[in-house]
């Protein structure tokens, strides 16, 4: 599937990879806040933050392309709304929609692609997530691809069959709810049987080691440097 | 609509996260005593469920496709409060993995979609689901579900200052219109068969069965919402109201004085000024809204 895409880049390894989700997590919240709260885009802010993601992306050692094509996702949205603000005459706000908005997606994607989905999970959660949300997250992104699947297979069959109405397309989600529903209490049976308590238990223990205190620090500096020294 | 980062003005954004943040521990709270020991497992894969849900698209008038959102659906299966959790799981891995909706923005998004969305699409279900309406009120609910969340999003954007013309607004009001149907539609068929294949799977409506409460709550969300659009796009049609009507001074003068020292440090962002207004506006009908179900309940009850 196309999205497992991101989840094989979380797989592999790098300077990056290497580092706790939690350090991980405070840099990427950091650079969000940051950059949500600049006071005028301008070409230097730009600059600045831009340079902040490729030095990461070149850390990741992830290929920047593909990187970029997903990022790309936002423009639908964010330039509608830029071309709308420019068109009324405010060229500064179109052009921090775009950049706040393109640079918050691609910082939020490299944090994902370097960190495998569940680790990162359980780095929030360990940072204060609440623990009920975490399960279900872990949960849904765990069965995502497989019933993601099944839905595709199901409308493989029905473009076979000669498309689906409307009428038809309530059926199949109904069909799909019933096993869905089904899948999950079989897969609750099962883990209650292998011991499970209601807490999802990760293999392996997270170290918050230096050099991820170091990662976190050093983004804090710059970020805030930035903004005393340049106004960034 | 999932608002990405960089939109929302940044008290905006705090604001709305810190109140999602606590809506949905509660909410969660409320999901775990609601379902049985350790069912994450059930939520979490209904919530995989919608994802798949949505991929099974179908044609909606010429050339244009709708799917399924869920909330409507997961309230009236899983109820309220998991649905929301659920809901509030989906945006999280939607604004992390698919960079559909933004990390700071994710509690604007979760209060506009998991937590306004599934309790408006459950209310009307939770009044009148097991009288003669039932079918008008999972219908209303799919409705509502959509159409809530949509009204908050453009009212959240345009408080923030995005510049949102007349014609746009009324263009995506119409296109969110279109999809509230067609999503009522689909929840009405889906519930429809699930309860034929398994009662079990359907919640049976536990509330008072009273088709005036029904009716006050399912306009007071649409009220609610469509107040907050229109009082992020006019914010002076309080004022103007209240010059009209000639009390403007006093109300002036009541406000002033004792929020006087707040006004000049705070209340000088116009953006600030506006979400005072449409949450002033808020509460006034919510006031409004609970005084008339009080009376209509009391006069029910004699």
């Amino acid at each position: 599937m196309q999205h497992l895409t991101v989840d094989q880049w979380s797989r592999r390894e790098s300077f990056l990879h290497a580092r706790d989700p939690r350090a991980k997590l405070v840099a990427l919240l950091c650079f969000l806040v940051w950059l949500a709260t600049v006071p005028a885009v301008t070409p230097e802010v730009a600059c600045g933050y831009g340079g902040l993601l490729l030095a990461a992306a070149l850390m990741a050692r992830l290929p920047l392309a593909p990187l970029l094509q997903r990022t790309a996702i936002v423009m639908p949205f964010a330039g509608t709304f830029a071309l709308l603000s420019w068109l009324s005459g405010d060229s500064a706000r179109a052009a921090s929609l775009l950049v706040k908005s393109s640079f918050s997606a691609f910082a939020v994607m490299l944090a994902v692609a370097t960190t495998p989905m569940p680790a990162l999970l359980a780095g929030a959660e360990r940072l204060g997530a609440p623990t009920m949300v975490v399960t279900v997250v872990q949960f849904l992104y765990r069965y995502l691809f497989v019933l993601s699947e099944k839905a595709r297979n199901m409308r493989l069959a029905a473009a076979c069959r000669g498309g689906l109405r409307r009428k038809a397309a309530g059926g199949a989600i109904t069909v799909l709810f019933g096993s869905s529903y089904e899948r999950a209490e079989g897969i609750h049976r099962a883990m209650l049987s292998r011991g499970y308590t209601g807490r999802l238990v990760m293999h392996g223990t997270f170290r918050f080691g230096w050099m991820d205190g170091l990662l976190a620090l050093v983004t804090v500096i710059v970020l805030t440097g930035g903004r005393l020294l340049w106004r960034l | 609509m999932h608002i990405p980062d960089g939109f929302l003005a940044p008290g905006m954004w705090a604001g709305l996260d810190i109140s999602a943040a606590l809506s949905v521990g509660y909410l969660s709270r409320r999901a775990q005593a609601g379902l049985e020991e350790g069912q994450a497992p059930l939520l979490g894969v209904m919530g995989a469920f919608v994802f798949a849900a949505q991929m099974i698209n179908f044609p909606v008038g010429i050339g244009t496709s709708g799917h399924l959102v869920g909330s409507a659906l997961l309230a009236c299966t899983l109820g309220p409060a998991a649905a929301a959790v659920v809901m509030t799981a989906i945006l999280i891995v939607q604004a992390l993995v698919f960079q559909d909706g933004g990390v700071l923005a994710l509690g604007a998004n979760v209060m506009n979609m998991a937590v306004a969305g599934t309790l408006a699409g459950y209310l009307p279900y939770h009044y009148w689901g097991r009288g003669p309406w039932r079918r008008a009120a999972i219908f209303l609910g799919g409705v509502l579900s959509v159409l809530a969340p949509a009204c908050l999003a453009l009212a959240e954007l345009r408080a923030s200052g995005v510049p949102m013309p007349g014609p746009v607004v009324g263009v995506s009001l119409l296109l969110f219109l279109v999809s509230a149907l067609v999503e009522g539609l689909i929840t009405l068929a889906v519930v429809g068969s699930l309860e034929k294949m398994n009662a079990g799977w359907v919640r049976t409506s536990t509330g008072v069965n009273s088709r005036v409460r029904g009716a006050l709550g399912a306009t007071a969300i649409l009220l609610a919402s469509v107040g907050a659009l229109a009082a992020s796009i006019l914010p002076d049609g309080l004022e103007k109201l209240a010059g009209n009507l000639g009390i403007e001074g006093r109300a002036r003068t009541l406000l002033a004085t004792p929020l006087r020292d707040y006004e000049l440090r705070m209340i000088s962002e116009p953006w600030l000024r506006k979400i005072a207004a449409g949450l002033a506006g808020l509460a006034i009908i919510y006031v409004v809204c609970l005084g008339i179900c009080r009376l209509m309940t009391r006069k029910q009850s004699v």
